[in-house]
């Protein structure tokens, strides 16, 4: 049912110019064309930066007459976005979907919306009240979230810092390190000694 | 109509002849020696004195509704300089209200109605661009001769399969009325011509339901057309120009509240009937008759109801327990040795719940009572009509001089009208005078005058009812000519009386009652001719040439055309001029204010003065 001929040619499309756009899509597990993962990247000057966010993509019997159904798989905090489970509320995923719009578009809208949350039409409402009444908190939960789900290396992030701040080096300065490159314990550890 | 109009006119109050004379100066200038049009204008004042709430439907048939649609499309198509297609798709956006159409060009200019509808403001060159270079559908990716891909108006182009899988997929999400250009964020609507023509050659079942879909929307997005609520359904709509609260008849005989598409229920409010109708239902009641009456059984929970004086209840599972506290009984609670029994203490809170619930009860059970009792006796009375016929037929062929028993249909007539309006009175009080929906309206005080007010009424209309009902009872055919003369007198002086006493009561509960509220409540007006008919469709083919004469010479066109000179004819140009009034009026009211202007003793003639404006009219 899936027009498969073109959603080859928009899985070619779309992962030709991954690196400038930020975006790609794969298949789930190779055999089903109708199941895709999608990532984005976190967008500059967001909390969201540096992070990678992986998308379960499916494409309905319909596809690309009808939208296709996108949910976040990496946890994130965003007014949008169910923190429970991934949900989106984008109006092109829904009626404002249009045939000609292809799922590299939709992810790029979806880059978009992390940068620009629309928190009067929230999907999760706990994480809109704190955007609109708190947004230092926002950000900082946003961040952490990020830093916590969207990076590779960010598995076992606290107890890398716990480890090294227990070695005597400054909390602060234990932080920047590892996130300077990329979570690698040792090469963390090594620049903590030289400098 | 033309058998109601027989019914001995009422007797008119002094108002009413002032308002009489008043019309009659103002019609008879230019026609006196007309004898017709006296006719004419005298079943026009009727109507007109007795309802300020002007309204007209006609039945929409299967056959008739592509004609109904195509008057208002016509205008547009004229008016705007439109294609066809373009000019559905402005009825179906703007609810097929011709005349806001009109105003919204005014306002807001013909580029933004158009856009705002999915009209593109330029067509597109439909030749395109020239034949031999191949096309690329944004859709699938594929590149197609040009004969193989379709241009809409709004000039966007895609492949012939994109579109059809794309309509076929939007026909059967049943938006067949706004199908929209594939073009992300283009507003336009596609052209049907090309919808058709694609979906038939794939799915031929399809196209014909998108054809359906298109000719229902006259119906489904239009707010003065509803399908008749009939069940097994007959397939009509009823159109009503004018107001919208009010009684229709569809020739399949249902008859419904136009608003609601309920059973009618006036002098019930829509809102008044729907809570009523659910509250019969769901037995509420019965729930909190339990909760006063009974108490559950500790054990098994089933409600126990104590049918002695003695405190210490056994329920029939064996279970005995208190019946103060709700405690059970045993080893522990016992009338001698109680151990944490706080039987004796007084929530004051629980008390005031209880008396609450128990005169809410006693509240509902007395408006139910009566509102059942008037509905089962018309049920009793629909069987009267039988009987009475026989009566009628024996009667007729006695030896006697009386040979008109009209009077008594007549009668049995305004018995079942005003039998209704007097059941429907009951639910009415019901709300208006408790707090389900106007708690914070009145003032006790006011409250208290205005239910005596109304109750008073309503008890005379009871009164006359019931002996109305009395007369028609009887067995008139065994009666002698004196006997008859006496009953007839009897039965065409209460019909009047009652006929009047209705009128009052509507006057009543319209400008006393619910004219003062601030949350508007409208209800179908008093009709004393029953409800409204609906009549067969008649269009004019003309009607826009029409509506710029000036109403007589409409009215002289039409007598020439017609030639027959009867009730319905009447009934035509009172449509005819009601509508222009209507038209003329409204253009001065806040459209969406839902509150009707106040129904003055002495209305009826200011709206009928066409050289007043409208706005001075409403002052009046």
């Amino acid at each position: 049912m899936v027009d498969i001929s073109r959603v080859q040619k928009e899985l070619t499309e779309c992962n030709r110019d991954r690196e400038v756009s930020g975006v790609s899509i794969a298949l789930h597990d190779g055999a089903n064309i109708s199941h895709l993962t999608g990532t984005i990247a976190g967008p500059t000057d967001s909390p969201y930066e540096g992070g990678t966010f992986t998308i379960d993509i499916r494409l309905p019997g319909g596809y690309p007459f009808e939208p296709p159904k996108m949910q976040f798989v990496t946890k994130v905090w965003h007014p949008n976005i169910s923190s429970q489970n991934g949900a989106i509320c984008l109006d092109i995923l829904k009626d404002q979907w249009s045939p000609a719009l292809t799922l590299k578009t939709a992810l790029l809208s979806l880059q978009a919306l992390l940068s620009s949350p629309a928190p009067d039409d929230p999907q999760d409402a706990v994480v809109a009240q704190q955007y609109l009444r708190d947004y230092p908190t926002f950000a900082a939960t946003a961040r952490y979230w990020t830093e916590a789900f969207a990076k590779s290396s960010s598995t076992g992030m606290e107890e890398k810092v716990q480890k090294l701040v227990e070695m005597g080096f400054p909390e602060d300065l234990v932080r920047s390190t590892l996130k300077s490159v990329d979570g690698d314990e040792n090469t963390a550890l090594e620049k903590l000694c030289s400098g | 109509m033309g058998r109601d109009a027989e019914e001995a006119s009422p007797p008119v109050s002094s108002s009413e002849l002032e308002q009489e004379e008043d019309d009659d100066d103002c019609y008879l200038s230019d026609q006196e020696d007309d004898a017709l049009e006296e006719s004419v204008l005298q079943v026009l004042e009727d109507e007109h004195l007795e309802d300020c709430h002007w309204s007209c439907s006609s039945v929409i048939t299967k056959e008739s509704l592509l004609l109904a649609q195509r008057e208002d499309l016509r205008k547009v198509i004229e008016l705007l300089g439109l294609r066809e297609h373009h000019a559905r798709t402005l009825l179906i956006h703007y609810r097929w209200d011709v005349e806001r159409i009109f105003e919204l060009l005014d306002q807001k200019g013909r580029d933004r109605l158009f856009s705002e509808a999915g009209i593109p403001l330029q067509y597109a060159n439909n030749a395109g661009p020239s034949s031999s270079t191949e096309v690329t559908c944004n859709v699938c990716f594929e590149d197609v001769p040009p004969s193989a891909a379709s241009e809409m108006d709004c000039g966007h182009n895609y492949c012939n399969d994109c579109w059809t899988e794309y309509f076929i997929v939007k026909i059967n999400e049943g938006q067949s009325r706004r199908v929209r250009c594939m073009t992300p964020k283009c507003n336009a609507i596609c052209d049907e011509a090309v919808i058709r023509k694609l979906v038939i050659a794939r799915r031929p079942d399809l196209a014909e339901r998108f054809e359906r879909f298109l000719l229902e929307s006259y119906i489904e997005d239009n707010d003065t057309v509803k399908w008749c609520p009939s069940i097994p359904h007959c397939g009509n709509a009823i159109r009503v120009k004018g107001d919208i609260y009010c009684e229709v008849e569809c020739t399949c005989g249902c008859q419904f509240c136009f608003n609601c598409s309920l059973q009618a229920h006036s002098p019930c409010s829509c809102m008044m009937w729907e809570l009523w109708i659910k509250k019969c239902r769901d037995e509420s009641e019965t729930v909190n008759w339990i909760t006063v009456n009974t108490k559950p059984c500790p054990k098994c929970h089933k409600p126990v109801e104590k049918n002695g004086g003695c405190n210490l209840v056994a329920c029939i599972c064996g279970q005995a327990f208190c019946w103060l506290c709700g405690g059970a009984t045993g080893r522990d609670h016992t009338w001698s040795s109680i151990s944490g029994h706080s039987c004796g203490r007084f929530t004051d809170d629980q008390t005031k719940k209880t008396e609450q619930a128990r005169r809410d009860l006693y509240r509902y059970m007395h408006y139910h009572n009566r509102y059942k009792a008037h509905t089962d006796s018309l049920k009793q009375e629909a069987k009267l009509k039988r009987d009475i016929q026989g009566k009628i037929s024996i009667s007729e062929n006695k030896e006697s001089k009386i040979k008109d028993y009209s009077w008594v249909i007549n009668g049995l007539n305004r018995l079942f009208r005003s039998r209704r309006v007097l059941s429907y009175s009951y639910p009415f009080a019901f709300y208006m005078f408790g707090d389900e929906i106007f708690k914070d309206e009145m003032t006790p005080e006011e409250r208290e005058l205005k239910q005596n007010l109304f109750e008073d009424q309503q008890q005379q209309l009871e009164f006359n009812v019931e002996r109305l009902s009395g007369f028609l009872e009887k067995d008139f055919q065994n009666f002698t000519d004196d006997e008859v003369m006496d009953t007839m007198k009897h039965v065409i002086n209460l019909s009047n009386v009652v006929d009047r006493l209705c009128k009052q009561m509507y006057q009543c509960i319209e400008n006393d009652l619910l004219y003062p509220l601030r949350t508007p409540h409208n209800i179908a007006p008093y009709k004393s001719k029953g409800l409204d008919r609906a009549s067969e469709l008649h269009i004019s083919w003309d009607s826009a040439e029409q509506s710029s004469k000036s109403t007589k010479r409409s009215q002289d066109e039409h007598r020439s055309q017609h030639g027959v000179h009867n009730n319905e004819y009447a009934s035509t140009i009172l449509g005819k001029r009601a509508l222009e009034l209507h038209g003329s009026s409204s253009d001065n009211r806040p459209r969406q204010s839902h509150k009707r202007e106040r129904q003055d003793a002495n209305g009826g003639g200011a709206l009928f003065d066409l050289n007043v404006p409208a706005e001075v009219a409403d002052k009046i």
